[in-house]
């Protein structure tokens, strides 16, 4: 698909990249009339200073976006689905318009040397250059004009400033006036600055395309460089014909044009639904992503506002702004809290007790907490806000779009002796959403010394504190569980006493030694395994046998370290198991309410077997009242913590449900409708896998890490293959050809008969079965991923390699 | 007379899905029993059109508890149908590993599926250590782990266990039941074996492995042979398997054959009355050839209880009829021409069998037309009749020292009794198979697999597997088309065993067996129990679907059993 995006600025590059990141094969091409390749206009004023030059605030581009520099679209032609430049036409199949806004001026400088907007390269430029011994003259208070006069304020070009207020404000007209009088102060710290409120234009002088003096209300300015920061509109002129349009480009909640080929986003977009128009960065990402989605059919959510945090990026103070979407400056209901402290200025707009905004100048508050307060949209207490100052510990908020703390930021560099703003990207995005708090990044790296040896004592001291964190909330949670079942006497205190009694101590360590590396847990955890076993029998258990043959049941009972006998009598608390239970009929019935009733919430279902679906579920049928397999299984997941799945039976029907499937089985997570289901194939399944399940449920209070079909990763995340005792012969190319050949009797590699090692997912080739003992490899017949599910029964469960299969 | 109907379901310390319903009197005696499988999976059917060299690894999974001994049975019918010998030392291995489950299946079933029947595990916290170590001792001269210090752990760990209030497995048991005969002393003897047989039979699966890659569901065999010639000539591991094999012969000897002794004597009472007498009719296909040529288990039919008239086992007398089961009724016939149709007919509205019509997934196999009880018992009381040298000496040293006489052997007890004999002879004669291998290997014969070329094989045949395992007589029937199976089938040995009425009303060997057990209490029917139990019911390996005109689910055929 080839999808061209019209516009030089963030949000096209923004966009072209999420395009390519979502569907890499489309072809993206950016039409920009700029000469340079996109850059972020929010440093310019970097470029005014001369602090950057504009190769260094250019854009990262991925490197398949083709771009067309000098190309002004002049037209549109939905029809034929293609833009026309003077000079070009570029077809599309979407397209999206991207092309922000322009700078307004309060009358015609086209042509004049010593005026200038202030809105992109050339622009910076301009004012650099023209700037140097003259009065400048800046109009417009808002973010833009701030910005600039604080720049100017850095630099010593312009011999006076004078900011012209046509009203009686800073910023925005909710601005606090002691708000307004701090800032005024600061600004006027320099001699060279003079804000006039109540001031504006009313004549100049021009002669040979310069202003030679401009009259205000209050004087006159002779010498002049004039800046208009007045304001922008949407820069849509080549779209009004083929586009509805009012204001801006109208767009529908997906940021389509009336033209459904056709997006709009950021400035030059107006929402035909609320009318609002995007003016911060992180609104026209947001609008990017959706529309991005949209177009590529990903999904189908909407644009939806959300709080914002912006500022103003000058050097001489900190500037804050959180605002709610919902903020509506005219509402007579709007209620002002001021909190001030020498240079600190902390204004919260409340309506209906509700936080609407906050405009903080050199504050410390917390912003994402008070983005939350926003967000929560709760009736808060003024109180609170005056009584708790929400001081961040984390120090100012440097990038707000990933939320990231200039404590936080310090930290990581230390941590990892980071030098560059390219050597930060691995630990996190800040500095790479909006690009706006980049430079204050850079900055800070600078201002960060770094040492690579302290930074690895650092890592290392962290690892150790986080690892002492995380023992220390399993050790709570083994507590929750003493406390769960009284009754029970084994505790961890006197575990060792139980242990000698039934003459297993050094057996029980080597088993801790072994699930605890299984587990693939640092050996610091055999203590808290150790600790988990103890309170494993406190987990009440049912185990359902459905559509099986007790493979697992049996596999279960030949578990070793411990041996079942101590495992089934301390360790697990198998309260239910057709195979093993004294009770029959009434009595084993009677065990399963109670267990159902009185240990809801609590009890962890194992399943084993499939679940027949066929002549509604009939071809299994349990227990006095005729229930259905089915039936059974829905009864008595409903209640349990949690539902693991064991065997390839269990997981999607298994052998079962080989072709062709002559019961209709599913495994128990279709059978459910769940996907919260645990799933521990294998025919039978490995014991270990199940009880170091359980384990890590009960230390952890949550399952193991589980890859996409829900298998803990611990254990399936290894192929066979990998880890296979044979496989060095199969580097070496040694293979067994024949049963019983030499190379047999040598224990080379079956790939030749058939081996499906390289398709198994499963951790037999680690822990073998039968305490060790062998496994399908080692006794010379080759592996048939058995956990594979009922493919392994169809496909992989002969003797040949898969591509001799000529059905396959 | 009013009759009062008792349904237990899920039967459980069983592998599978059975369900037992009976009809008592106003005495609370069964006069009538029906035993049926509730589920149906039909693995046959799955088979039907593949590879059949492939067959092996499907087929075992028709049960894993017997697992090992439908992978043989598969793979040896495919073998027959294609006329392959497997080299010597294949067979041995096989057998190696079939002997081991006769013994692990044997020692499984007794304490952990059926022991509990008899033993009540509230009672041994009673008992007096020093009294049971003397007690234990009339029945062995040196008992397994009999000293009183180990005693008194057991009773302490039996008593922290219950005084927990979680009982896991053992809550909501019979205990206390009125029929319980033994004294507080024998049950913790019992119970101490209980827990020592599961360390034991998960010594046994050890071995299994060590020739069989795991178990269950071991991955060991091809058509043609076995894999495991690594570990065949592997000194180390022929070791480690002879190890196990003598800790669990010192086993049975110190503790299964004395604990077995002690429930003959304590319920006596029980196999006076007959209880769990069934059919009289017996029926052994024999089999493993020994390396003195003798057969380890020898062939043939007893019926009424008739031990002067035995007849040779024929297998073309065996029929399968549905007229009961959940298929549509066709005549008897054999199980190859078997053509049957699931025909569900579903259960009476309050969940009870529809005991006048059809009421299981189980078909009823018969040999002559009659039904016929299979498993240890059978053999044992053949190797008696038929005086085999490998089974007589053991059953006359039993019978000698326990006082029972052949009749005996088919009453629940008496099952129970024939199963601890014949655990006793696998064990031993794993040693001569052993020994047999060791020769082979001596002399340079490596062979474990023949040589064919699949290509060249016949592509229509067809063959069978016909095994006595732990639970029976197990067969394997294949068919072969155009080189991939066009028919599967397998009767267990629970089919015989848990097979349902049929056409002309002849009860199956379970049903036949529970007629005239009188119920203490009803509402706790451990009765029942003891003597279902007693024949090792196995139902996953019961219920198989045969399909022979190869439409799919159209043909269901039933098998039964297995054991293992």
């Amino acid at each position: 698909m080839r999808i061209v995006i019209v516009g030089g600025g963030i949000s096209a590059v923004y966009l072209a990249n999420t395009i390519l990141k979502k569907s890499p094969t489309s072809e993206v091409l950016i039409v920009s009339d700029e000469t340079h390749p996109p850059y972020d206009r929010i440093h310019l004023c970097a470029l005014v200073n001369k602090s950057q030059c504009v190769e260094s605030i250019t854009l990262e581009l991925h490197p398949k976006v083709r771009l067309e520099l000098n190309q002004t679209i002049l037209s549109i032609d939905g029809t034929a689905k293609r833009i026309l430049s003077s000079h070009a036409v570029f077809a599309y199949d979407k397209l999206i318009i991207a092309t922000g806004s322009e700078p307004k001026t309060l009358f015609n400088i086209e042509g004049i040397s010593n005026a200038s907007t202030f809105r992109s390269e050339k622009d910076s430029e301009k004012i650099a250059d023209g700037i140097v011994g003259k009065n400048v003259v800046l109009v417009g208070v808002g973010p833009i004009g701030l910005e600039l006069l604080d720049t100017l304020m850095q630099s010593p070009s312009a011999k006076s400033i004078t900011l012209l207020a046509r009203k009686e404000y800073l910023y925005s007209q909710d601005l606090s006036r002691e708000a307004i009088a701090l800032l005024r102060g600061i600004f006027e710290q320099d001699p060279r600055i003079r804000i006039e409120f109540n001031d504006e234009i009313i004549d100049k002088t021009i002669s040979d395309n310069t202003i030679k003096s401009i009259q205000t209300r209050h004087r006159i300015i002779e010498d002049p460089f004039l800046i208009f920061g007045v304001g922008i509109d949407p820069r849509i002129d080549f779209a009004r014909q083929a586009l509805e349009c009012d204001k801006g480009i109208l767009v529908d909640d997906n940021m389509r044009t009336s033209n459904l080929d056709i997006y709009c986003v950021g400035e030059a977009a107006q929402l035909r639904s609320s009318g609002f128009i995007a003016g911060r960065v992180k609104e026209c990402t947001l609008q990017a992503e959706v529309a991005v989605d949209t177009l590529l059919g990903l999904e189908t959510k909407q644009f939806v506002q959300e709080v914002s945090i912006d500022g103003l990026k000058v050097g001489s103070f900190l500037f804050a702004d959180v605002s709610s979407p919902s903020y509506n400056p005219k509402d007579p209901d709007n209620e002002t809290i001021l909190i001030t402290h020498e240079n600190r200025v902390d204004q919260y707009i409340v309506n209906h007790d509700r936080l609407k905004r906050f405009i903080g100048i050199n504050t410390n508050i917390d912003l994402i907490h008070l983005k939350r307060l926003i967000e929560m949209d709760k009736p808060i207490d003024a109180a609170y806000l005056y009584s708790n100052r929400l001081h961040s510990g984390k120090g100012r908020l440097v990038c707000s779009c990933e939320s990231v703390y200039e404590a936080e930021l310090v930290d990581i560099i230390k941590l990892n002796a980071i030098t560059s703003f390219g050597g930060l990207k691995p630990y996190t995005e800040a500095g790479r959403v909006c690009g706006r708090c980049k430079q204050d990044i850079t900055a800070l790296i600078a201002a960060t010394p770094v040492d690579a040896a302290m930074a690895q004592q650092l890592r290392a001291q962290r690892e150790a504190d986080a690892k002492e964190a995380e023992m220390a909330l399993v050790r709570a949670r083994i507590e929750k569980y003493n406390k769960i079942h009284p009754k029970n006497q084994l505790s961890f205190e006197n575990l060792e006493e139980a242990m000698e009694s039934f003459d297993m101590g050094s057996e029980f360590n080597k088993w801790v030694s072994m699930i605890t590396a299984t587990m693939n847990l640092h050996p610091g955890y055999e203590e808290v395994v150790k600790e988990g076993v103890s309170q494993l029998n406190k987990i009440p258990i049912i185990w359902l046998e459905l559509a099986d043959c007790s493979g697992n049941s049996e596999g279960f009972i030949k578990s070793s370290h411990p041996k079942i006998d101590d495992l089934i009598l301390k360790y697990i608390s198998l309260d239910y198991h057709e195979l093993l239970m004294a009770g029959s009929g009434d009595q084993s019935e009677t065990v399963l309410d109670n267990i159902i009733k009185y240990d809801a919430g609590k009890y962890v279902l194992i399943v084993e077997g499939a679940v027949p679906l066929g002549l509604d579920g009939k071809f299994l049928r349990i227990g006095t009242k005729g229930e259905t397999g089915h039936a059974l299984l829905q009864r008595v997941a409903q209640n349990a913590a949690a539902v693991i799945a064991v065997g390839s039976c269990a997981y999607d029907g298994g052998v079962v449900a080989a072709a062709p499937n002559p019961t209709g089985a599913v495994g128990v997570a279709e059978a459910l409708g769940r996907t919260d289901i645990i799933n521990l194939p294998g025919c039978p399944v490995n014991p270990i896998n199940i009880v170091g399940t359980l384990l890590h449920f009960m230390m952890f209070e949550e399952f193991p890490k589980l890859d996409e079909k829900n298998r803990p990763i611990w254990a399936y995340g290894a192929r066979v293959h990998d880890n296979c005792e044979r496989r060095g012969h199969f580097d070496l190319g040694e293979f067994v050809l024949e049963w019983g050949d030499e190379g047999a009797k040598k224990g080379w590699c079956l790939f030749m008969m058939g081996c499906k090692g390289p398709y198994a997912q499963m951790n037999c080739s680690q822990v073998k079965f039968n305490e060790g003992t062998s496994w399908p490899v080692q006794a010379g017949h080759g592996c048939f991923a058995c956990g594979a599910g009922k493919i392994a029964f169809d496909q992989y469960a002969n003797h040949r390699p898969l591509a001799k299969e000529p059905h396959e | 007379m009013s009759k009062n109907k008792i349904v237990i379901d899920p039967v459980t310390r069983i592998e599978g899905h059975l369900r037992i319903e009976v009809e008592v009197d106003e005495d609370n005696v069964v006069t009538e029993a029906w035993a049926s499988g509730q589920l149906f999976r039909g693995i046959e059917i799955i088979l039907k059109g593949r590879d059949p060299r492939d067959v092996g690894l499907i087929a075992q999974r028709i049960c894993g508890v017997c697992t090992n001994v439908h992978y043989r049975a598969s793979i040896s019918a495919v073998e027959d149908a294609y006329s392959i010998t497997i080299p010597q030392n294949a067979e041995i291995i096989r057998n190696l590993v079939t002997m081991a489950l006769f013994v692990q299946d044997h020692i499984i079933h007794y304490y952990h599926l059926h022991s509990l029947d008899f033993v009540d595990i509230t009672s041994a916290l009673e008992a007096d250590c020093a009294k049971a170590v003397t007690m234990a001792q009339q029945y062995h001269e040196n008992p397994y782990r009999n000293s009183e210090g180990h005693l008194e752990s057991v009773k302490e760990k039996l008593g922290s266990f219950v005084k927990a209030g979680r009982l896991g497995l053992f809550s909501n048991g019979y205990w206390g039941h009125e029929t319980y005969r033994f004294t507080p002393e024998e049950n913790l003897v019992h119970m101490n074996h209980y827990l020592e047989a599961l360390r034991i039979q998960h010594d046994i699966s050890k071995a299994i492995a060590i020739f069989a890659g795991k178990t269950p569901h071991p991955q060991n065999l091809v058509v043609g042979g076995v894999t495991s010639v690594a570990d065949m000539l592997n000194p180390q591991r022929l070791n480690d398997f002879m190890f196990i094999i003598k800790e669990v012969r010192e086993f049975l000897e110190r503790a299964y054959i004395p604990d077995i002794k002690m429930v003959v004597k304590a319920y006596a009472d029980s196999i006076e009355r007959g209880e769990g007498r069934g059919c009289g009719n017996f029926l052994c296909c024999g089999g493993y050839r020994l390396p003195n040529k003798e057969q380890l288990f020898v062939g043939g039919v007893i019926t009424g209880h008739d031990f002067d008239a035995v007849q040779a086992f024929d297998p073309s007398k065996i029929t399968e009829e549905a007229s009961r089961s959940w298929y549509e009724s066709n005549p008897p016939s054999s199980p190859y021409d078997q053509d049957s149709t699931p025909f569900y007919t579903d259960l009476n509205e309050d969940g009870t069998l529809k005991s006048e019509g059809k009421y299981s997934w189980v078909k009823a196999p018969r040999y002559e037309g009659k039904v016929m009880e299979v498993g240890p018992v059978a053999r044992m009381i053949m190797g008696v009749v038929k005086e085999s040298p490998v089974i007589k000496p053991y059953m006359d040293r039993f019978m000698s020292e326990s006082g029972m006489k052949l009749i005996d052997f088919s009453t629940s007890v008496g099952r129970n009794a024939a199963r601890a004999v014949e655990a006793q002879v696998c064990c031993d004669y794993l040693f001569d198979f052993m020994s047999d291998l060791i020769e082979n290997i001596k002399y340079y014969d490596e062979t474990t697999w023949t040589k064919y070329v699949f290509e060249e094989l016949p592509t229509t045949s067809k063959g069978a597997g016909i095994f006595e395992v732990p639970r029976g007589i197990l067969s394997h029937f294949v068919k072969i088309q155009e080189g991939k199976v066009s028919n599967y089938q397998v009767v267990a040995p629970t089919t015989w065993n848990a097979s349902p009425k049929d056409a002309t009303g002849q009860r199956g060997p379970y049903e036949e067996a529970l007629i005239g057990i009188k119920l203490s209490d009803p509402s706790r029917p451990l009765e029942v129990l003891r003597v279902v139990h007693s024949f090792d019911p196995c139902l996953a390996c019961a219920v198989h679907v045969i399909d022979t005109k190869g439409r799919e689910l159209s043909h269901y055929k039933i098998q039964t059993v297995c054991s293992v």
